[in-house]
């Protein structure tokens, strides 16, 4: 269902519990972000729940909370997603009031420099004074040149700092429309009732321009890329990215594949390899970071005392090495596909992570029937599918490596 | 992409990891919780309204007991093609022997590390291959393992869970294997400041009883662990009659409790004596296992008497965490609901006064909260927060004053049908799942409370008055004798601190969570 506005309306009824999830996908995240202004879309997601010409700051969470209901919202790279979960006979509230904070929100300057204080608590809590906490971003700073994906969601102190009420009026003009807009509903409701609501909420609401996106493309790396990090951290740790493609590529379906047979469950190859083998790491992972865009895929492992971060990297070399040299078994594959069946199945559990899925099926896939058809999609990769993308992608010069190395003081050993 | 946590195995509850860093990088949460201020009377467009939520008509667990004793708890669910299997052992850190920090996270920790049939690459094969995952944990009073697969592996789940928690193999390659993920692991989480928080808080507190020591054990003794360590403990805790199996998905009862009778009918029950953390306790102790009467509940965890510090140095932190806290009580105590709403009121899951008064009013914070952590035989009632080190000292008077707001004024009419309506309402969202029914049952024969607790739950909520409410806090909450845990740059706060009560400085490098007074045996002189 589409509003002549642009919302997009996807529902799916489930009767079985009472209690139904709501979701807006709001098609901007951090890669709509300029050059100075990083951290600004989360920022923003803060301040939609900071008051509208109709409710004070923060009243929105107490229309939830006192039906028992709870909310959040979150942002990523390419989106900023609304949801609450509630019993369903309060559904039209949470309609009412995402459709509320759609049309009227009403930020104060107070509001504004409090929830940017908040924000700068939650990147220092959050990376700042975490062991690691800035080996993600100092990786997606050297891995990509020109792409946005360069920043992290949360920003830098400096552009959280520079961010100022007047950037909200545009921001919202710009990006929090009903054209940009996809609303998910998942659970216990009456078809008709919920039709009725949604047209009368957020039928007023006036259509916004068409959200232009020039976000520049990635040029291929060539050559590795390597940095090391001297931090405060008990242990060594390697971390390797790997550019790949982006979600929903044909390419991305094997992608999705190798990470299950590097490393999930014990018996995955970068797993056993090194942490039960060579128990050289207390923990050894990889997976895609798969977003709207070609973005990275991860191998990591945190090491054991006295093992160096050379020794793991001619480890994980020498498995990506045996994946693109020799096919996988069918006896392999089927275990990692039926791994990715597992996960879609489990994630099929709650209201909830039904809309998260159909949400970013139809958002950031652009296809929410994909909901449906995705298995099939996994169920056909091949060995030899496995091979090519193995060595598409898992190869030296599309690697960005970063060794972290205790300091002096925290690497005392024991 | 909204990336979930993957947990490696569920190897590690405790681990900061920096898989979890990697991947949350990219999914910035803003609002866990959220506060405000209450409706002001104008003119203006308001939300449709509703009536408050009913109660919800709750399932009817299918309970058994095998005659062994384990107890059989089976949710159906058939719509999707999986099954789970949870174990609940009734035994968790507090059961570590005394000089033996951790033993029961290390058993836990091995719990699918091979078997005297299969080796641990074995049964990785089979779990996977079954798409299959595998988790396992130990918390004070559970340990448990949990296995999902698809639904056609039903018989090879009960083979494996059966086997798994019956027969541990314990071979020295695989203990060392744990062991060095164990040193590791712990290496990595005493340098992060809301693990030391936590862990430092909760020992002052529980001191003297069987939950006083870091659950996750220290450097120290997983070092000096043997394979015979870990099969003592086994031999006296993993037991059928203090144990209960949770059957949940796409199986019928008489499927599941036959296939249960099958690999579990056979499961012995030792009569070995015990052996526990704190001598004086082991009578509270010795009465936790699940066929064994209810003991009657009782707490050797004390008020400070006076508020009392404890910092923990690290002067490169950029923020300050910040615990408050007290002796709480036991699972089984009669205050359980008025404390379950006051501490709802004060920082619980939802609207609470110290997220609005520290995150809404005064931008000191990202997160505000408060845990009533609640024990087979005490409990905790602690607050947390972190902010930026120069905001330290407002932070902690800011923790206080709401504190002594709940202490010295009882709550308003609104605010308790605010918090019953949340609580009676949320309802429905933890029963929404086959998982989470399952657990909220759990939770009960854990607990050995009645099995019509929740169905209960409504009126008992519903029934209490403010007074009520006001003198179930005044019983526990009382900023004059709080415990305070700080970690983070002490040179920025100690003297205000000091101003406040008796205050201990302890160098980072020089924590020793396994020594009674927290500090290394020279590493730090006692603290300054």
């Amino acid at each position: 269902m589409q509003l002549p506005n642009g919302l997009r309306v996807l529902m799916v009824e489930d009767n079985e519990a009472p209690v139904v999830n709501v979701q807006v996908w709001y098609h901007v995240g951090s890669k709509d972000e300029k050059p100075g202004q990083t951290g600004f879309a989360h920022l923003f997601e803060h301040l939609m729940f900071d008051g509208t010409t109709n409710l004070d700051p923060d009243e929105f969470s107490n229309y939830i909370v006192k039906a028992g209901g709870i909310d959040n919202a979150y942002t990523t790279e390419d989106t900023t997603v609304f949801w609450e979960t509630i019993p369903s006979s309060v559904l039209p509230v949470a309609l009412w009031l995402e459709a509320d904070r759609m049309h009227n929100l009403d930020i104060s300057d107070r509001s504004f420099k409090n929830e940017r204080e908040v924000v700068k608590e939650e990147r220092r809590q959050r990376f700042d004074n975490q062991p690691y906490g800035d080996v993600v971003e100092v990786l997606y700073a050297h891995a990509f040149t020109v792409h946005p994906y360069k920043h992290v969601p949360i920003g830098s102190m400096e552009d959280l700092d520079r961010a100022s009420v007047n950037d909200v009026r545009s921001f919202y003009n710009t990006y929090y429309v009903p054209n940009n807009a996809t609303l998910v509903v998942v659970g216990d409701f009456s078809p008709a009732e919920l039709k009725s609501s949604v047209e009368e909420y957020f039928g007023p609401i006036a259509q916004g321009q068409p959200v232009r996106r020039d976000i520049p493309v990635e040029p291929p790396q060539t050559a590795q890329r390597t940095l090391k990090l001297t931090e405060d951290v008990a242990l060594p740790a390697v971390v390797e990215g790997y550019h790949m493609p982006a979600d929903g590529a044909p390419d991305a379906y094997p992608v999705h594949l190798v990470s299950k047979i590097l490393a999930q469950g014990e018996s995955s190859r970068i797993y056993r390899r090194l942490v039960y083998e060579k128990q050289m790491a207390l923990e050894a992972d990889s997976q895609g970071n798969f977003t709207e865009d070609p973005n990275l895929f991860f191998v990591l492992a945190v090491l054991n005392s006295g093992f160096t971060p050379a020794q793991a990297e001619s480890e994980i070399a020498s498995v990506l090495a045996d994946l693109r040299d020799h096919p996988v078994s069918d006896q392999e594959l089927d275990k990692a596909k039926n791994e990715m069946l597992g996960d879609l199945i489990v994630s099929h559990q709650s209201t909830q992570s039904r809309a998260d899925e159909l949400g970013y099926d139809a958002v950031v896939l652009k296809d929410p029937e994909l909901v449906n058809t995705q298995v099939d999609r996994y169920v056909a990769v091949t060995p030899a599918d496995i091979q090519r993308v193995a060595r598409t992608y898992f190869i030296p010069e599309n690697m960005t490596l970063i060794e972290v190395m205790p300091d002096a003081k925290s690497g005392q050993g024991n | 992409m909204k990336l979930e946590v993957k947990t490696r195995a569920g190897k590690w509850l405790i681990i900061a990891s920096l898989t979890q860093l990697v991947l949350l990088a990219a999914v910035i949460t803003a609002h866990a919780l959220l506060a405000g201020t209450l409706p002001h009377a104008r003119t203006r467009s308001t939300p449709p309204s509703v009536p408050p939520p009913e109660p919800i008509a709750l399932p009817t667990p299918t309970v058994r007991t095998l005659a062994n004793g384990l107890q059989v708890l089976v949710v159906e669910y058939r719509t999707l093609p999986v099954l789970t299997l949870r174990m609940n052992i009734g035994a968790g850190p507090e059961a570590d022997p005394s000089k033996l920090p951790g033993t029961a996270q290390f058993v836990a920790s091995m719990y699918n590390e091979g078997t005297t049939e299969h080796s641990a690459l074995d049964l990785a094969e089979q779990i996977d291959g079954a798409g299959g995952t595998w988790d396992n944990d130990s918390v004070w009073d559970i340990s448990s393992g949990t296995l999902t697969v698809l639904a056609d592996h039903a018989d090879l789940a009960f083979d494996l869970m059966a086997d798994m928690t019956i027969h541990p193999a314990y071979a020295p390659r695989d203990v060392e294997r744990i062991r060095k993920e164990t040193v590791s692991a712990l290496e990595v989480l005493h340098s992060d400041p809301s693990y030391i928080a936590d862990a430092v808080v909760n020992q002052l507190i529980l001191a003297g009883t069987p939950y006083g020591h870091p659950a996750d054990g220290t450097l120290e003794a997983t070092n000096g662990l043997t394979a015979q360590d870990l099969s003592a403990f086994h031999g006296e805790t993993y037991l059928p009659n203090r144990s209960v199996l949770a059957v949940v998905g796409d199986i019928t009862p008489a499927a599941a409790f036959a296939l249960a009778e099958k690999d579990f009918g056979s499961w012995a029950n030792s009569t070995a004596a015990q052996t526990v953390m704190g001598s004086s306790t082991s009578v509270v102790q010795g009465a936790t296992a699940a066929g064994n009467p209810a003991p009657k509940w009782t707490t050797t965890a004390q008020p400070a008497g006076t508020t009392r510090i404890v910092i923990v140095d690290k002067p490169d932190a950029v923020q300050t965490e910040i615990r408050v806290g007290f002796p709480g009580i036991p699972r089984s105590s009669p205050d359980y609901v008025a404390l379950t709403v006051a501490n709802q009121i004060l920082g619980g899951p939802a609207s609470n006064r110290l997220f609005s008064d520290l995150r809404g009013e005064h931008g000191l914070t990202y997160s505000a909260s408060s845990d009533l952590n609640c024990y087979l035989t005490t409990g905790t009632w602690v607050a947390k927060t972190s902010t930026r080190t120069a905001e330290t000292t407002k932070a902690v008077q800011r923790v206080l004053q709401e504190m002594k707001q709940m202490r010295d004024h009882p709550i308003s009419a609104f605010e308790l049908q605010q918090a019953q309506d949340y609580l009676i309402g949320h309802q429905a969202l933890d029963f929404e799942t086959s998982a989470g029914i399952a657990d909220q049952f759990l939770d009960l024969l854990t607990y050995r409370l009645p099995l019509n607790t929740w169905s209960t739950w409504p009126a008992a909520l519903g029934k209490l008055t403010p007074d009520d409410i006001w003198q179930a806090t005044r019983k526990y909450l009382d900023p004059d004798q709080a415990t305070i845990v700080l970690v983070g740059n002490s040179s920025a706060f100690e003297k205000d601190m000091r101003r406040l009560g008796a205050t201990r400085v302890i160098p980072v490098d020089a924590l020793d969570l396994g020594s009674p007074d927290l500090v290394r045996a020279g590493g730090g002189a006692g603290g300054r």
